[in-house]
């Protein structure tokens, strides 16, 4: 019992200390600009823990983290990594908004969930190739898939602007370039009337919604898969020690054939909080960068699906008080996409810093004890060393 | 574009020579990234983080041109590709961190302190204002010839650096003892290191040349292509230059000429359109061949046995 706290205090140090020091080189950037770290960092907390839209606000901004945190998680866990959770959302949310504008005259009980199995199956076409080429062709899925990526933004400002555009928009100011507006059937509905019902009287203008609870029960769904079902289990041997994996029968291949477009399905979902809530419509300017940001995510979570709630909520409220530093501070929002590369580069050092420790403790107590207990479970993040 | 601009003031050039000349102009930052590839994979380092490299170098090579002139800017360009090559170095080297982890978290880092330094100097996150370039050489001889005229005359220097650099590179690695040395820490660094040779000191140093160029990559396109800084000019080159250098099997002369293929496409990209096909797809073009490249050279081409591995001594 005692060593599962051990465990624990030791998995949550990485994580912890990492975000110590990302502070700490937050404020010499402030410095940089001449800031105080202090009082920005205050007018952060202050202005998003004193206010109830800003709660409101980290949740909607966790929502689509959390997706793409878990479909970049998968796909480390087998051993890739899926840099092209970007395209593929953006696939994804072309297909939700297609189902959503075209397919009409079903009930909403039949339209939002085939909306999201159209979002789905964007996120796993878009993800088929690379490691269709990875597994077929050796191809590495790192450079494909920033490839795909790229070829998807193309893809999207197609079809949003040369062929789907929305062309009765009214005759205010110029046309924007985005598509017809999703029908009420697909919209999900926003979380007001629930939390005004039990009593939490969130603002109107916050678009928390229905997809936080389907983020909150996809982490649940993968942490089962993962961790209690023979295809998980094969799944992380194959992510840990693919020879190993292979000599003990697993067809590994097949294993990442699988855990890919199973990490795609989970980024065609990233998006869909935005478009089927928030805008209604897909916008060539509709939000970007959660694939990027789902990478950090992943890494801080040890790619542990609850952690990954937990590092969704914190990077939603980087965001948000990245609008709140810029409005009132006077720091621009940027300083946040920066401590999001400097979270990722400290907590993949300082995990594989105290993995070492504590492998060296633990080699020096097998070396006391001949009755050595299994090794604690300190692998760093990503594909493991 | 100046050679593309005389051109319009109506000096008689084959549309071909024209053609290649853009070309090769467009292979250029991709072949100084591609070489510094080169040298960090050969010493045993996957350096992803290439792109961010080239955007840092971009950004202050634009800010350096912009007060200190074109020379500095360049030089400066190349160190600040160099300080990520080092963040880089010290988070997988020493720390011996998953390399591709860190390269993406450099290209993140790249992006968000650009933007901020960009508000900070120049008040603007975007764009830098015009910024000077270098004075532009000609080729004696060659440029009196008028179907080579675009490929020979009006000439940002640092192509044909780029381009002597290429027998430069390969005899370094192959004929110097450094050479030797890098190659021995990619292909075996048990053994290197058994042989007394700072195995760590190798990987930094193919990394940090990794990092110098990939920023002068970046410096080219902000100060010699477009005199200035524009957010999103790497335009992903780092990683398309990337794919050059396994398309060119780690060699300087094969990443020369796949460079020299993506550059052509990156041209034709730019200044063709095809009927009937969306211009968004010939936009692509780049994008779609690193694909097809690396699922076609991939089986033939062999990386550096211990490429992407972090060396460790056992007992540490």
């Amino acid at each position: 019992m005692k060593r599962r706290w051990v465990s624990l205090g030791l998995s949550l140090l990485g994580p912890v200390s990492a975000l110590l020091i990302s502070a700490i080189l937050g404020a010499f950037v402030m410095l940089a600009i001449g800031k105080n770290p202090l009082q920005v960092y205050a007018v952060m907390i202050s202005y998003n823990l004193g206010q109830l839209d800003s709660i409101g606000s980290i949740f909607y901004r966790a929502t689509p983290l959390i997706f793409s945190g878990l479909a970049v998680a998968i796909g480390f866990k087998a051993g890739l990594f899926n840099i092209g959770v970007e395209g593929q959302y953006y696939l994804g949310a072309f297909f939700a908004s297609w189902a959503g504008v075209y397919i009409k005259g079903l009930p909403a009980y039949i339209h939002l969930p085939l909306v999201i199995l159209f979002g789905i199956a964007g996120g796993v076409i878009w993800a088929w190739l690379p490691i269709y080429l990875k597994v077929k062709r050796g191809a590495h899925e790192v450079i494909t898939t920033i490839m795909m990526n790229s070829i998807a933004s193309a893809v999207m400002l197609y079809f949003i602007h040369d062929v789907f555009m929305d062309q009765n928009q009214g005759t205010l100011g110029a046309p924007r370039v985005r598509m017809p507006p999703i029908q009420p059937t697909a919209r999900m509905p926003t979380m007001l009337g629930f939390l005004h019902a039990i009593g939490i009287d969130m603002p109107n203008y916050v678009a928390i919604n229905w997809f936080l609870v389907l983020a909150i029960l996809a982490a649940v769904a993968v942490y089962y898969l993962l961790w209690r079902t023979p295809f998980g289990y094969e799944l992380r041997a194959v992510g840990q020690n693919p020879q190993a994996a292979e000599a003990a029968g697993i067809n590994t291949k097949n294993i990442q054939y699988q855990a890919f477009l199973l990490s795609g399905a989970i980024a065609g979902l990233v998006g869909l909080s935005d478009v089927l809530t928030y805008f209604g419509y897909l916008d060539i300017d509709f939000p970007k960068g959660y694939g990027f940001s789902g990478i950090a995510v992943a890494l801080l979570a040890n790619n542990n699906p609850f952690g990954i709630i937990l590092s969704s909520l914190l990077f939603g409220f980087l965001e948000r008080g990245g609008l709140g530093i810029q409005a009132l501070a006077g720091v621009p929002r940027e300083v946040t996409t920066i401590l999001e590369g400097v979270v990722i580069l400290t907590v993949v050092t300082v995990t594989a810093i105290i993995g070492r420790r504590v492998r060296a403790y633990e080699r020096h107590m097998a070396a006391l004890a001949t009755a050595a207990e299994p090794p604690i479970d300190t692998q760093a993040p990503g594909r493991g060393q | 574009m100046h050679p593309d601009l005389i051109l319009a003031a109506g000096v008689s050039s084959p549309a071909i020579a024209d053609a290649v000349a853009s070309a090769i102009r467009l292979t250029t930052p991709l072949l100084l990234t591609a070489l510094g590839a080169v040298f960090t994979e050969r010493g045993g380092v996957v350096n992803i983080g290439l792109e961010g490299m080239m955007i840092f170098g971009a950004f202050w090579s634009a800010w350096g041109a912009y007060t200190y002139g074109p020379l500095a800017g360049l030089a400066i360009g190349a160190v600040a590709g160099a300080i990520m090559a080092l963040v880089h170095a010290i988070v997988s080297v020493t720390f011996r961190v998953d390399q591709i982890v860190s390269g993406v978290a450099i290209n993140t880092l790249a992006y968000g302190l650009v933007r901020v330094a960009s508000q900070a100097l120049f008040h603007s996150a975007t764009t830098s204002p015009s910024v000077p370039s270098l004075p532009r050489i000609d080729v004696p001889v060659l440029d009196q010839i008028p179907a080579l005229q675009p490929l020979m005359a009006n000439l940002s220097p640092l192509i044909v650096f780029a381009f002597v650099l290429v027998p430069v590179s390969w005899w370094v690695l192959n004929r110097t003892v450094f050479g030797l040395r890098l190659r021995s820490v990619g292909e075996n660094p048990l053994a290197a290191d058994t042989l007394g040779i700072n195995v760590v000191l190798m990987r930094y140093s193919g990394v940090l040349i990794s990092g110098l160029l990939a920023g002068l990559a970046g410096g080219y396109l902000a100060v010699e292509q477009t005199s200035m800084y524009v957010e999103g000019m790497t335009a992903g080159r780092g990683f398309v230059a990337l794919a050059a250098m396994i398309f060119g099997n780690w060699t300087p002369v094969g990443a020369m000429f796949a460079s020299l293929l993506f550059g052509l496409a990156d041209s034709l990209s730019i200044r063709v359109t095809i009927p009937h096909v969306p211009y968004q797809f010939v936009n692509s073009l780049p994008y779609i061949l690193t694909i097809v490249v690396l699922a076609g050279a991939v089986g033939h081409a062999r990386a550096p046995a211990a490429d992407g591995v972090p060396y460790e001594r056992s007992g540490e």
